[in-house]
């Protein structure tokens, strides 16, 4: 198995530019690009359910908490000692969101067949202008084009990924418009997050205590209750469903009668929830153990500056 | 600036404030798709193209609706946008039509027509009004007598805080919100009616109880996602300006509706946050003011316009945080948010930290208004679930 397509030459840099990313320091531009560009090839070449083999470690939201990230690595073990399947939400809230996703698609391109990174609902150019990885990139930066850079990457991140053929993996949850894994394998994902359909309840979905389908609460996707997750399941032949999506307080969730499992990967979810985080270790046999992490210690002090936003100027 | 996308679902744009400024100010290439987001033909004909139209071109598939909304630099245009300004409320006039609000907005298109409509000029007048009529006091200054609806008001806002007495959390591990929540918002739909009725003192304003009632019912959360945002406490705002709309309220009540009744709200609604653990679900995290609220840094900072010593930067003063945030909104709220988030301000607050910077409380205040008009009123995620009846008309088609 060859762990990634890019000439042996340029592993150096790359693996320079993974150091200094393991470091909180981001990278510029110009390699932001370069990265982007790569790693871009690498994607398109993904199935809308991309196939994973065991053993696989999966993760849920990070959201910019890159700290915490680095303390999932630490825990879980290092890419790619470790295979990674991340569930989306790299980006928006914490402080880091920058470091972060460019960290994890540094590690794609490094690693394409070590690591999985599917889109969640915040990869996404709408959503990132609300919830601060475009004020982030600008705040970084001092303009918006890593952010025109990553969002444009983000559309070709795969939506689903299915480990070993019998888990299910993706950020939110099912659609009724998707009976079989093949009706996703069919449609065009490369585009923007639309605001209704299958892909976007992919992204958006939730189960829920009632049966059936409900109209969601967030005003995208569904509801989904235990009778839709069993008959998803039994038409696929499929053991689990693992989603991400929501905060879960000791960082995972059992739902549907060990049908649905919810994986939240953000300790203390925006400096104050007091959640635990969780990742799922799935092994070689496909026994599922998971393991609880809470916020990384932290040694000395934030590199930040102060900058007038440009409401007050 | 006239866009001229081939992306085929690029929406017509009017002439907003924003767009003006921008177009003004040669430098900074701006054409781009409010759809997908790529380049507009205006962007070719600027003389400096867009700084990564020639190693990452715009995207050759069509995505079916990409809303990029302000995107992506705009610092002019938000430099020369202007504040907003306090407006009368135009009080409904018999005879009256009321309904049962309904969302509206699902798109930039909506916002826009929103935002540039009667409705949305009035309301944003409203918040600068009630902003403008706590400048410079503080919460325990006297003011007039109350009227008896702000007195009702007020008394609502103890019975929701009793409830909250009466429905203690349940022990939970799962999901981070308390189901508790569900029961007391369940609670507030079976007794919201007898809340509201004691307001509409005529008969002919008495049917006006089914159009306030959803305003009222949405301004304390979500009890099916258990969670609380800026939406929310747009929709309390929104609950007031129908009264105003009604003449229930009048500008020489704004400064109790901001001392008193906000004040009022914004302990119940932190309360209800910390007992019932509401998720932040529209948060921006740490790039935004504060997880769940916005409107009391608006109030908060007009407190502070003109005061002696107390400067934005005086937020860093564990003294003055602890002698003034009875007094001053915008100090409760810093005081809140230190209290619950561990780290580094500057990091878990870097917004906070930033404005502590500017040099006044007026310029604080003025650059708050326009950040809750770009921020929440022009974002569609928020103002989806906003309501409209016949107080807060929806227009269909363009009337200004």
């Amino acid at each position: 198995m060859s762990t990634s397509p890019v000439p042996a030459s340029s592993h150096g840099n790359l693996d320079e530019q993974i150091a200094q990313l393991m470091q909180c320091k981001p990278l510029s531009e110009q390699e932001v690009r370069v990265l982007c560009d790569k790693a871009k090839e690498i994607l398109m070449e993904e199935s809308n359910v991309q196939p994973v083999k065991s053993p696989v470690t999966i993760c849920g939201d990070i959201h910019g908490q890159f700290h915490d990230l680095a303390e999932l690595f630490r825990i879980g073990g290092k890419c790619p000692d470790t295979n990674y399947l991340f569930m989306g939400d790299y980006v928006d809230r914490g402080y880091y969101s920058v470091e972060t996703v460019t960290l994890l698609v540094a590690l794609k391109v490094r690693y394409s067949q070590r690591i999985t990174i599917l889109r969640g609902n915040h990869e996404s150019r709408q959503i990132t202008q609300v919830y601060g990885f475009y004020d982030e990139c600008l705040r970084k930066y001092g303009n918006a084009n890593v952010w025109k850079i990553f969002t444009d990457l983000f559309d070709y991140f795969p939506l689903t990924a299915l480990v070993e053929s019998e888990i299910f993996c993706l950020h939110g949850g099912l659609s009724p418009s998707i009976e079989t894994l093949d009706n996703i394998r069919n449609f065009d994902r490369v585009q923007e997050v639309p605001h209704e359909g299958p892909m976007c309840d992919l992204l958006w979905s939730d189960p829920d205590d009632r049966c059936g389908w409900g109209i969601s609460p967030r005003g995208a996707g569904y509801t989904f209750g235990q009778d839709i997750s069993e008959q998803f399941n039994n038409t696929n032949k499929l053991k689990l469903i693992a989603r991400a999506h929501q905060l879960v307080m000791e960082g995972f969730n059992w739902g549907h009668d060990q049908k649905v499992v919810t994986i939240f990967s953000a300790p203390n979810y925006c400096y104050r929830c007091g959640n635990m985080a969780s990742i799922l270790e799935v092994d070689d046999c496909k026994g599922h153990t998971f393991i609880q992490f809470e916020p990384a210690p932290r040694r000395g002090e934030p590199d930040v500056t102060r900058r007038t936003p440009d409401y007050f100027l | 600036m006239p866009e001229h996308c081939p992306c085929p679902s690029a929406p017509s744009l009017n002439s907003s404030p924003a767009t003006v400024a921008t177009a003004a100010i040669p430098a900074p290439p701006e054409s781009f798709c409010r759809s997908c987001g790529g380049p507009t033909s205006d962007a070719a004909s600027i003389s400096s193209p867009p700084p990564w139209s020639d190693s990452s071109p715009p995207p050759a598939y069509r995505p079916l609706r990409a809303p990029a909304i302000n995107a992506p630099t705009n610092t002019n245009a938000i430099i020369l946008s202007p504040v907003p300004r306090p407006l009368p409320v135009p009080v409904a006039e018999p005879p009256y039509h009321f309904e049962v609000p309904m969302k509206r907005i699902s798109s930039p298109d909506d916002i826009q027509r929103f935002n540039s409509s009667s409705s949305g000029r009035h309301f944003l007048g409203f918040v600068a009004a009630l902003s403008d009529s706590a400048r410079s006091r503080k919460i325990s200054d006297p003011i007039s007598p109350l009227t008896p609806i702000i007195s009702h008001l007020l008394s609502v806002m103890e019975t929701l805080d009793k409830w909250i007495d009466e429905i203690p959390p349940l022990p939970h591990s799962s999901r981070y919100g308390n189901p508790a929540y569900r029961s007391w918002h369940e609670k507030l739909s079976d007794k919201g009616i007898s809340l509201v009725v004691p307001l509409l003192t005529s008969d002919e304003l008495g049917p006006a109880a089914d159009e306030l009632l959803p305003y009222l019912l949405d301004s304390f959360g979500n009890p099916s996602r258990i969670d609380y945002g800026t939406g929310h406490e747009t929709n309390f705002v929104a609950f007031l300006f129908c009264l105003a709309r009604l003449g229930l309220v009048k500008e020489e009540d704004y400064t109790a509706l901001v001392t008193r009744l906000f004040v009022a709200y914004l302990r119940l609604m932190r309360r209800l946050q910390t007992e019932y653990c509401l998720e932040p679900a529209g948060s921006h995290g740490v790039w935004g003011l504060d997880d769940y609220h916005f409107i009391p840094f608006i109030f908060g900072s007009a407190q502070l316009i003109d005061h002696k010593y107390m400067k934005p930067k005086s937020i860093h003063n564990p003294d003055i945080l602890d002698n003034f945030s009875t007094e001053y909104m915008y100090l409760t709220c810093v005081a809140f948010v230190k209290k619950v988030k561990k780290g580094v301000f500057a990091e878990h607050s870097p917004m906070l930290d930033d404005i502590s910077g500017v040099a006044t409380w007026n310029k604080v205040n003025s650059g708050l208004l326009k950040m809750y008009k770009a921020e929440v009123l022009e974002k569609v995620p928020i103002m989806q679930h906003f309501l409209f009846g016949s107080l807060i008309k929806w227009y269909d088609s363009q009337i200004f």
